[in-house]
């Protein structure tokens, strides 16, 4: 059975991570990365350990904070946020990405007429 | 930028906490684990199947934990500790090979770290000054020749004007003057007291500039530059408590600079010695000049106005140009490119450079330590190398067991790291040891107090540059041997695991030992004869009563004569030798006085080349000899005791007027002319490096009258003896010989002096005995860097050697067993294995000898200031025989001990 889904691009995780926490607010690694998952419908692999990863490089930078608290079955979890900083980058890469995205397509596009 | 920033900061953080941020990572993943368990069991798994699939999906968890803890932290911090802390074992273990290669690195780091050290405190000092940074110098600029040339008033006064980007623009000078204290003190009997000052003659811009406030009274002001404004005297809180005892009603006294009473106006606070190095400051009254100098030489100085820069002051002044005067007409006549140039101060007083430059000099001498760290640090690389290969097992194991090629190199260089760092530490010890030791002599050796922006403390850029050339040492050291040890051999280490070592000592090392032994062998006795001339003073004494004599400059304060310019040249040197001829005829009439002569600096007479005017039949042989020439006076060799040997000594015939006659000391003429008499010869002087083809001027020859002893404080050196009429002597060096045990020698010269003339300074007043003792430091220095290297050099040699011999006794063993087991003697089987070395070892010395030879021929120890020697080479030669056979003992011990039944159950 060949398995279509795909894996995470190089660099991209940082940019899912962030756009979630945005729109979602505050969220714990494991809520972060079901809703990755859901997002993508199952054409994504996620291994959740790199979202941690991820996730302690972004709070490294600042980009995002963290803050303990009780989740929705009161377990004790480590919540995180998108920071002001976090959100300029964001859009900076989002910007980015678009571009790059936009570029690829092109580049792939049938030319019209063969 | 910031993120990289924050990183960093977060990562130093968790280095420093990693159990606390571990555990909070635990817990997390412990949560995430429980969420996703909880999650598949609503979804309607078994328990053990939703843990199972939680933790398939969230991913190896150890590999988790190390992926996080290296995120967190320093991850390279670790394995460095480690190999450092291998390093420290190893360097404990190889004890002898650590304290030989330590040795070495120390001696050349020290050399290269208080080069640096002296650099720094030079020319890199900021004036403790409220924002000392801004303060800058002005200067009329010679660009070619780098040197400032004199300013005149009109330029001056165009600074002080027209520049918007200087403020406070003034200037100062230092004179020396005798200060009086007291009245008619010209005598120590009427209680007066009488002593050479530097007196600053400064602006009143200086003081606001230096934005430092009286303790007493006032400073120096704008009035007070008026040429008939009655003198001023400023004196610092040092003076006022050593000549005033901090008298409150000091303000309003008088004392005597030379002959001009001047008024205390106030008193500066402790620490305050702006410009230079003063505590003295009297007003700068320039008004009537055409330029500013007085004596020697004056300062524009200024602060950089608020929101200008070094750049646009200098923008401004160049665009403003000099004035044309006499002195830049001269230097544009001759050729050379005259601008106005602003400086930073510190640099601009403490020579003629540009702040580009000294990044260059601070670079050079970075290059230099480099250059000297090359060959004790291959000579390292060597006993790295023998011992690395000993390691074939330990390297090939880890290599084995998945160490990559990079980690075992690190760790090698990370030993070597080690043992430079070490060793970079006791060099930075030894500058700061050498900065205290000038900060406690510094009137010794300058015969003044050090500016007082002198730090003598150890700069951060002193202890960077330590570290810059421990690195340097480490890769020099260690990356050579760590990349040829971790090579192919390697590979073939890890297939032959559990057998001995199979590496081999190929040809490069026997050619490297053969160089060590001839390198060594070739500078062993140069170095020694340097060594022996340096300190050979020191040690053997002047030879004559040196306590006996007083010496001390003498000077005549020109501007107080009325004379300005050149114009009165002739008539000041008139007056100036009539002064002297009378200060001798007053202190030889003294009773305690055994007599005085006045001449060249005696002991720092200069150094030139002199050469004897050849006679029919001689012209091929020209006889020429480097040495000393002192402008004597008729006295000279009576104060002194020397006896003349042949001819006759100066007598006051050759004085007036002044014949071109010559006398020699003893070796000089029998560097001329062998053993036949100079008497009649003539022999005429040049600058060392003048070109010894110029045209001969019959004015240039002196005939030899007289042979003279050798005094024994110079005997190494010719010296020649010429007449000087009293008028003719500026640079006048008074020695006078008291009889012995008289109390206040010195007092009586200065009294006696001041007595004939107030405006003749004497500067300097030593026991002679002082003055050798005083040179003998700085020789005493140049002889212990020239021992600590040449010791360094040669355990380093000796050391290679006996790496060599434990290396072959090692290899050899098996094969030693064997032969020992089928009967043969321990001693031959030795011989035999010690052959190659002593081949090696003869080589060397052989090679070694003739260098030195040769070495000797081209450059004798005498001209570079060494000493003779007999029989030096044959009894260096036989040192590091020595030093050869001692090296064998350790490794020939051992290898008859070698216990035939062993060997042959491990073969």
């Amino acid at each position: 059975m060949v398995d279509t889904r795909s894996q995470i691009l190089q660099g991209t995780l940082d940019l899912m991570v962030l756009k979630t926490l945005e729109q979602m607010g505050p969220l714990h690694g494991y809520g972060i990365a079901r809703r990755i998952e859901q997002v993508g419908e199952g054409a994504l692999v996620v291994n959740q350990g790199t979202i941690y990863l991820c996730l302690t490089r972004l709070v490294q930078k600042k980009w995002v904070s963290t803050e303990w608290g009780k989740s929705d079955n009161n377990r004790k979890a480590k919540f995180y946020a998108v920071t002001k900083a976090g959100q300029k980058q964001l859009a900076a890469e989002a910007e980015n990405w678009e571009r790059i995205a936009g570029v690829i397509a092109r580049v792939l596009q049938p030319v019209e007429g063969s | 930028m910031v993120a990289w920033f924050n990183v960093m900061v977060s990562r130093l953080r968790g280095f420093f906490r990693p159990s606390t941020l571990d555990r909070e990572f635990n817990e997390e993943l412990e949560a995430h684990l429980a969420m996703a368990e909880e999650e598949k069991v609503r979804q309607g798994m078994s328990r053990d199947e939703a843990r199972r699939a939680a933790r398939i999906e969230l991913g190896g968890i150890t590999q988790l934990r190390e992926a996080g803890r290296e995120a967190r932290g320093l991850p390279w911090v670790d394995p460095f500790l480690l190999d450092a802390k291998l390093g420290l074992r190893m360097l404990r273990k190889h004890w002898g090979l650590s304290l030989v290669a330590g040795l070495a690195m120390t001696v050349v780091i020290s050399i290269g770290v208080v080069m640096f050290a002296f650099f720094e405190l030079a020319f890199q000092g900021i004036l403790p000054l409220d924002e000392g940074e801004r303060v800058v110098a002005v200067e009329a600029w010679d660009v070619k020749g780098r040197r400032e040339i004199d300013t005149s008033i009109q330029d001056f006064q165009r600074w002080r004007i027209e520049i918007e980007a200087l403020d406070d623009v003034g200037a100062f000078e230092t004179v020396q003057r005798n200060l009086i204290i007291g009245e008619g003190a010209f005598d120590s009997s009427s209680g007066g007291r009488v002593e050479l000052v530097s007196v600053a003659e400064i602006t009143a811009s200086g003081f606001r500039l230096a934005r430092v406030l009286p303790i007493l009274g006032r400073t120096v002001i704008d009035d007070d530059e008026h040429v008939s404004s009655p003198p001023i005297l400023v004196i610092g809180e040092e003076v006022w408590t050593s000549k005033f005892d901090r008298d409150p009603n000091v303000v309003g006294q008088t004392v005597r600079l030379g002959a001009t009473t001047h008024t205390v106006v106030g008193v500066m606070p402790e620490g305050f010695a702006f410009p230079v190095n003063h505590g003295f400051w009297t007003a700068f009254q320039r008004e009537s000049w055409d330029h500013l100098s007085a004596e020697s030489n004056s300062t524009v100085f200024a602060r950089l106005a608020p929101g200008s820069t070094l750049k646009s002051a200098q923008a401004e002044v160049a665009a403003l140009g000099l004035v044309p005067s006499a002195f830049t007409a001269q230097a544009i006549e001759e050729g050379r490119l005259v601008r106005a140039r602003v400086a930073p101060y510190t640099l601009a007083l403490m020579g003629d450079f540009d702040g580009g430059q000294m990044a260059w000099v601070a670079r050079i001498i970075f290059l230099l330590g480099a250059f000297l760290l090359a060959p004790p640090c291959a000579n390292i690389a060597i006993l790295v190398y023998a011992r690395t290969i000993t390691r074939q097992q330990e390297f090939a194991t880890r290599y084995a067991l998945g160490a990559g090629r990079r980690r075992i190199v690190s760790q090698l260089f990370v030993e070597l790291l080690v043992l430079a760092g070490v060793a970079a530490s006791v060099s930075l010890l030894v500058a700061a040891f050498a900065l205290k030791r000038v900060s406690a002599s510094v009137n010794a050796i300058a015969g003044d107090a050090a500016p007082f922006w002198f730090d003598f403390s150890l700069s951060l850029r002193t202890v960077l540059f330590a570290a810059g050339l421990a690195v340097v040492a480490a890769l020099i050291a260690g990356l050579g041997p760590a990349l040829k040890a971790t090579g192919r051999q390697i590979e073939s280490g890890v297939q032959s695991l559990g057998a001995r070592t199979s590496a081999k000592l190929g040809m490069t090392w026997a050619i490297l030992v053969v160089a060590q032994v001839a390198i060594s062998l070739a500078f062993l006795p140069l170095a020694v004869e340097l060594g022996w001339g340096t300190i050979r003073q020191g040690v053997l004494g002047p030879g004559f009563a040196a306590e006996q004599y007083l010496t001390a400059g003498l000077d005549l304060d020109r501007r107080s004569l009325g004379m300005t310019a050149a114009e009165a040249d002739e008539q000041y040197a008139l007056r100036f030798g009539a002064l002297q001829t009378e200060l001798i005829r007053r202190l030889e009439s003294k009773p305690e006085v055994r007599g005085a002569t006045i001449s060249g600096m005696p002991g720092a007479e200069p150094w030139v080349r002199i050469e004897l005017d050849p006679e029919v039949g001689e012209e091929d042989l020209r006889s020429r000899d480097g040495g000393r020439v002192n402008h004597v006076d008729a006295g000279f060799f009576d104060v002194f005791d020397i006896p003349v040997l042949a001819g006759r000594g100066l007598g006051q015939p050759d004085f007036e007027p002044v014949r071109r006659v010559a006398v020699v000391n003893k070796i000089l003429a029998q560097r001329l002319v062998g053993g036949r008499s100079p008497l009649g010869r003539r022999i005429r002087y040049s600058g060392q490096r003048a070109d010894p083809k110029a045209p001969t001027l019959a004015e240039d020859w002196y005939e030899i009258v007289g042979v003279v002893a050798d005094r024994p404080s110079n005997l190494d050196h010719g010296t020649v003896y010429l007449p000087a009429a009293p008028h003719e002597r500026f640079a006048a060096t008074l020695s006078v010989r008291f009889a012995p045990n008289v109390a206040d020698a010195a007092a009586v010269l200065r009294d006696t002096v001041v007595a004939v003339d107030p405006e003749m300074r004497v500067a300097e007043v030593e026991l002679l005995s002082e003055v050798y003792r005083g040179q003998q430091v700085g020789n005493n220095i140049g002889a212990a860097v020239i021992s600590a290297v040449t010791l360094s050099v040669l355990l380093l040699s000796a050391a290679g050697l006996y790496a060599l011999m434990s290396f072959t006794v090692n290899q050899r063993r098996r094969e030693i067993g064997i032969r020992a087991a089928l009967g043969a003697q321990p001693s031959r089987l030795l011989g035999a294995v010690f052959k190659r070395a002593a081949v090696q070892f003869g080589c060397g010395a052989v090679a070694g000898v003739a260098m030195a030879s040769i070495l000797d021929y081209v450059v004798p120890a005498e001209r570079i200031g060494g000493w003779s020697v007999p029989g030096i080479i044959p009894a260096a030669a036989a040192l590091m025989l020595l030093i050869g056979t001692l090296t064998v003992v350790g490794p020939a011990r051992r290898g008859l001990k070698v216990q035939p039944i062993e060997e042959l159950r491990d073969a």
